[in-house]
């Protein structure tokens, strides 16, 4: 592999926390991103994503570690990193009583663009991003789709090669979801480097190269979604019941029978983890009608990242944001 | 320097965008002197009053307490820039940081030279006569009180990344101060422990420079105690505020 892009040893923040007590927010990490790739940190919230991209994009100093970013250190020369990188941070970061096109000519001035130059640069962009309709209206009269079209054009202002997204899609309806993924796909095969955090799934399966699944300050895994899929062995049969009573009958009826590999049961639920879900479910399906536990219905699915973040720590997504 | 008047320019154009700027900025002092300097008119003929008119002794005072106010509430406007993400974004281009601390304050006393031109002219509607080299030093004195309003508001602003705990701790301190610094009313009518207590605030001195900057009186030796302890203030300050903009979360 060629030089690394990011290349991060050993990088940890500690905040300090309620009565002394120490926050570990992110704990010995070890990354390298390549050049190109669009690279994704999963992971629910509080688990380090957003600290993890602070502490790159040099808003904040890492506790002990060390890390090179666009082949600078990050300790050292910050100032340098900062021209590499665009970043577009979870609020955005427009000035409300300014437009879309004042904002962009102060963040373009301030990479030492001259005033024409940025001009040039600003129109190009408001162009190809079809935002000539909002550029000369005050941000604080955007949706929030074009707010975030606009922030990516802000992030880009300086034609970055390594661009930093913090959850680019929350709170956006899905379609200004798919825009900013389209967008984010556009800058990728331009060449620019992506790296981004992101508590959906759907997000990280479907924009990113490879993934770091992220819990409580650590990665827990780190593969391409479709490697980390693969960790899951087969597929998986859920089945639906009325409440747990029925799951733990139907769990015993299937004990040791019908291939199955792994069994989680989530409330009203059943998971199972197949060798082949097509030869399975007639099997599983007949066992629980002669033994007195038909489901209410079945879903025969792949496995997503959702189940690898499940096996890997426990918990599902959903279940570690709503613990917060 | 170019990105500190980028940084400044932006700003200012921010401030005079916002329809509150001339009600929260300047209303109120105005209402001070339409208001209150009246009222002093009957304490002027009093024993113990240290002038006969009015407004020759609240006027100056009065901007004095101006630059308290508008500088010293700056950093709420700095707390929205945090919570907006626009400090943030400023913060990863590759600006000095220096540069960044220094457009805010340039733009905070931009803002109070305006507002202290406007409270001198309505004073001479009022009947305030004043010697010009002496008014044009005291500018330079209310710039640098500015100065360390506006640094001590900023810095506390990223501290605290709350607006509550800085809106508490601002009303705190900003009522005693310009209590103590006889604005309204002389502290020599105070009783002894007052007069003491006034002593340790900054802005006792200020004022009774003011008082003799406005007259003409450059050479009083309240002028130079006032430009000594405001000239370290403010280096100070601004010195605390440039090192918080290095270190901040925001």
């Amino acid at each position: 592999m060629a030089t690394p892009i990011i290349r991060t040893e050993k990088l940890c923040k500690r905040f300090a926390g309620h009565k002394k007590e120490v926050v570990e927010a992110v704990r010995d990490l070890d990354l390298d991103v390549a050049k190109g790739e669009i690279f994704g940190l999963l992971g629910p919230n509080g688990a380090g994503k957003t600290t993890t991209m602070r502490m790159l994009c040099t808003l904040l100093l890492p506790s002990s570690g060390k890390a090179t970013v666009t082949g600078f250190d990050l300790a050292t020369e910050a100032g340098k990193i900062r021209r590499q990188i665009g970043y577009v941070g979870q609020k955005g970061g427009m000035e409300q009583v300014a437009t879309g096109r004042e904002n962009l000519m102060l963040h373009a001035r301030l990479y030492g663009m001259s005033k024409a130059d940025a001009a040039r640069r600003i129109d190009a962009l408001i162009a190809r991003l079809n935002l000539t309709n909002f550029a000369d209206r005050k941000t604080n009269t955007y949706s929030g789709g074009q707010r975030r079209i606009f922030d990516l054009a802000s992030g880009v202002i300086n034609a970055p090669e390594l661009l930093f997204l913090d959850e680019p899609s929350t709170g956006l309806d899905p379609q200004s979801r798919a825009r900013v993924w389209e967008e984010v796909r556009a800058l990728h095969e331009q060449g620019t480097t992506i790296f981004l955090t992101t508590h959906y799934l759907e997000e990280a399966d479907a924009l990113c190269d490879r993934v770091a699944i992220v819990d409580a300050g650590r990665v827990v895994a780190l593969g391409s979604p479709a490697e980390l899929k693969k960790q899951i062995a087969g597929d998986i049969i859920a089945l639906t019941y009325d409440g747990a009573p029925q799951v733990a009958a139907a769990m015993r009826l299937l004990d040791g029978n019908a291939g199955v590999l792994e069994r989680h049961p989530l409330d009203a639920s059943l998971q199972l983890y197949v060798d082949r879900g097509d030869e399975a479910l007639p099997v599983v399906l007949r066992i629980l009608g002669q033994g007195g536990a038909p489901p209410k219905a079945v879903h025969l699915t792949r496995p997503s990242l959702d189940d690898v973040f499940l096996k890997l720590t426990g918990r599902t997504l959903r279940e570690s944001e709503s613990v917060r | 320097m170019r990105d500190t008047y980028l940084i400044t320019k932006n700003e200012l154009m921010v401030t005079m965008r916002n329809p509150f700027w001339i009600f929260h900025g300047l209303l109120q002092p105005i209402i001070y002197l339409v208001l209150f300097g009246p009222l002093l008119n009957g304490v002027a003929g009093t024993r113990g009053f240290p002038s006969t008119n009015a407004i020759q002794f609240f006027a100056p005072g009065l901007l004095i307490m101006n630059a308290l106010f508008s500088a010293g509430f700056e950093g709420f406007t700095l707390q929205d820039k945090v919570d907006s993400g626009f400090l943030e974004r400023l913060r990863v281009t590759p600006i000095s940081r220096l540069s960044l601390a220094l457009g805010f304050i340039l733009q905070s006393s931009v803002t109070l030279l305006i507002q202290s031109a406007v409270l001198i002219v309505c004073s001479l509607f009022f009947g305030l006569k004043l010697e010009v080299w002496g008014t044009v030093a005291l500018v330079f004195l209310i710039l640098l009180i500015g100065v360390t309003m506006a640094s001590i508001s900023f810095s506390l602003a990223l501290l605290t990344r709350e607006g509550g705990i800085l809106a508490g701790i601002t009303n705190t301190f900003i009522l005693p101060l310009l209590i103590l610094s006889g604005v309204m009313l002389p502290i020599s009518f105070g009783p002894p422990a007052i007069q003491m207590l006034a002593r340790i605030d900054p802005l006792l001195y200020a004022v009774n420079a003011s008082r003799a900057l406005m007259a003409g009186a450059v050479g009083d030796p309240s002028v130079l105690a006032a430009f000594v302890v405001f000239a370290v203030l403010s280096v100070v300050c601004l010195g605390a505020f440039i090192r918080g903009m290095r270190e901040a979360v925001a």
